[in-house]
């Protein structure tokens, strides 16, 4: 039978959340539901609302309008519980250069109020995972972009929050790096049952969640489970280089429908899965410089969705 | 609410002002050569036993100075910290934010209160005052202390970015220093300054370092000093409080529209 309440799957849930700076909105009525667990992608050109989406969850900005739960609580009615709930990587470091790891994280810990041999025992599985043990006394002036990002990720998770949010954690690292960010999130997700909420520019990374949507001028447009969205894509997508993408365009769009253009690049999306390229490419002769197809990936998703002809407008 | 989080923000200020060398010892420097130069230098234009009546005039002065200058510097890391991120780590921690400003003012007062500490440790050893006046002056101190924490917790809570450091500086520091009555009695000032030193609370820190002092003259009575110094205080604290739990203080820490 019904329990007398019921305790909702969902990690993070928001209603109509909007916020507005003056005349401009930022965010425009969100609906979100987010289940436990779910690693989960808002996507989205530089400041369409993601930002301050996540600013809005983790109460470091209030919402002009609409509500927010996150694990069930009402984010507006006491953000010193969602603070301790929630984890933040912030976009920009929230580290202190002239301070050592050990420091700056004992400092971080001690801001949630974890006893310093829980912190300590923290700190060092931490910075095992990311291989950085041996600069725990090293000053954070002295270490590289991805090891100071990997110490503030450290400082996001070291009270082991239920809700994780990484605002472009990855943003100006290497391949190493943002490999090694990735498995320690998988890590977590895995073994602490963590819900994560990201927000990122890599399009590749957005892959392995297991959901993502797509956010322009504060408005969220559905997306659904990466794979799903590449399938519903299409089959293939087409790319032509040509000296007279007008024509090209005229010529095919009867067939593939409307291309995304890019200078004398044109993209047709082809649906079917047993499509002849070489009797066009034959058809099509010397007028494309030209021509390859490939699968689509989530890459080709954002574009279609921010860029496609029915949007009319480019990223 | 737990004192954890506040132990760290004062620790962090504390270790600070201990590895930053130069800073400790400036800030012993800076009332020593006040002291020495300004003091026999204005002391050599008097005469005989006055002589050595401004130098000892001027220790309650100099050791309101270094606290003003300790604990306005340290409060307004208030502004130092936003500027360089580490502010995030502390809006993100699960504490009311009004505990951040208090946690910075109680770290301001205590390291105003390390350095006030040392420069009377170093008057005594040279000699220029006596142990049991250095004694007499410290609960007096800490009250100017905290009266200065306040005043730089309201400088700070309103200031954009560091970049104003030169405008506080000028417009807060030197005034509220130079019309204490730190340097001269005040009795003696013209009579409007006279009524700029009343409406400044420092004065009041000064004039309450004097009565510490004996044989030098004082301007106001020390509950009339008392008073003044917990009641400015407290209101410029919960204002600072106020001002800073308003998030539209930090939305450039957060929204790049807004930024400057």
């Amino acid at each position: 039978m019904l329990t007398a309440y019921v305790v909702s799957d969902f990690a993070i849930k928001t209603r109509g959340l909007t916020k507005q700076y003056g005349q401009t909105v930022a965010v425009n009525e969100l609906d979100l539901e987010i289940k436990i667990g779910q690693f989960y992608g808002l996507l989205g050109p530089n400041g369409a609302g993601k930002s301050t989406t996540i600013h809005m969850l983790t109460t470091m900005t209030t919402a002009t309008s609409g509500e927010a739960w996150i694990a069930d609580q009402l984010v507006s009615a006491d953000p010193v519980v969602i603070r301790g709930t929630v984890g933040l990587v912030f976009q920009d470091s929230a580290l202190d250069r002239t301070m050592t790891i050990d420091e700056n994280l004992q400092f971080a810990a001690a801001m949630y109020n974890l006893p310093p041999q829980i912190a300590d025992k923290r700190i060092d599985e931490l910075l095992s995972v990311f291989g950085l043990q041996e600069k725990r006394n090293v000053k954070l002036l002295a270490l590289s972009g991805g090891q100071r990002r990997a110490v503030d990720i450290a400082r996001g998770v070291l009270h082991r929050p239920k809700v994780l949010f990484l605002d472009e954690p990855t943003i100006g690292l290497d391949l190493a790096n943002r490999r090694a960010i990735w498995r320690f999130v998988e890590q977590l997700r895995r073994n602490e049952g963590m819900t994560v909420f990201l927000t990122t520019h890599y399009l590749e990374e957005a892959a392995a969640c297991d959901h993502v949507d797509f956010i322009q001028h504060g408005k969220l447009q559905q997306g659904g489970a990466p794979h799903e969205l590449i399938e519903q894509l299409g089959a293939y997508v087409l790319e032509i280089n040509t000296a007279d993408p007008e024509n090209i365009a005229a010529q095919l769009t009867p067939l593939f429908g409307d291309p995304i253009r890019e200078d004398q690049q044109l993209s047709f999306k082809i649906s079917a899965s047993d499509f002849n390229f070489s009797e066009l490419q034959k058809t099509l002769g010397d007028a494309v410089s030209s021509m390859q197809w490939r699968r689509p990936n989530l890459n080709d998703v954002y574009l279609w969705t921010f860029c496609s002809p029915e949007q009319g407008e480019a990223v | 609410m737990s004192w954890r989080p506040v132990k760290a923000v004062v620790g962090r200020e504390l270790s600070k002002l201990f590895r930053q060398r130069a800073r400790l010892v400036s800030a012993m420097v800076r009332p020593m050569i006040w002291l020495l130069v300004i003091g026999s230098g204005v002391g050599s234009m008097l005469e005989g036993q006055q002589q050595e009546g401004y130098l000892t005039f001027l220790v309650p002065g100099i050791l309101a100075m270094t606290l003003l200058f300790a604990s306005l510097l340290s409060a307004l890391t208030l502004v130092y910290d936003k500027e360089f991120g580490v502010m995030r780590m502390m809006m993100i921690a699960p504490i009311a934010h009004y505990w951040i400003v208090l946690s910075k003012l109680i770290a301001a007062t205590l390291t105003a209160m390390v350095q006030a500490i040392l420069l009377l440790l170093l008057l005594v050893i040279l000699g220029l005052i006596d142990i049991n006046i250095a004694l007499g002056l410290l609960p007096a101190a800490l009250l100017t202390s905290i009266c200065c924490a306040a005043i730089g917790g309201l400088i700070a809570v309103w200031s954009k970015s560091i970049d104003n450091f030169a405008v506080i500086m000028n417009f807060f520091i030197f005034p509220v220093f130079f019309l204490s009555g730190a340097l001269y009695p005040v009795k003696q000032l013209p009579d409007y300054l006279h009524y700029i030193v009343a409406v400044n609370p420092f004065s009041y820190g000064v004039d309450l370092l004097k009565h510490a002092v004996p044989n030098v003259n004082t301007d106001f009575s020390v509950t009339t000093d008392i008073v003044v110094l917990i009641s400015f205080s407290t209101i410029a604290i919960l204002i600072a409080c106020w001002r800073f739990s308003r998030e539209s203080v930090h939305e450039p820490l957060f929204h790049r529209a807004t930024k400057r």
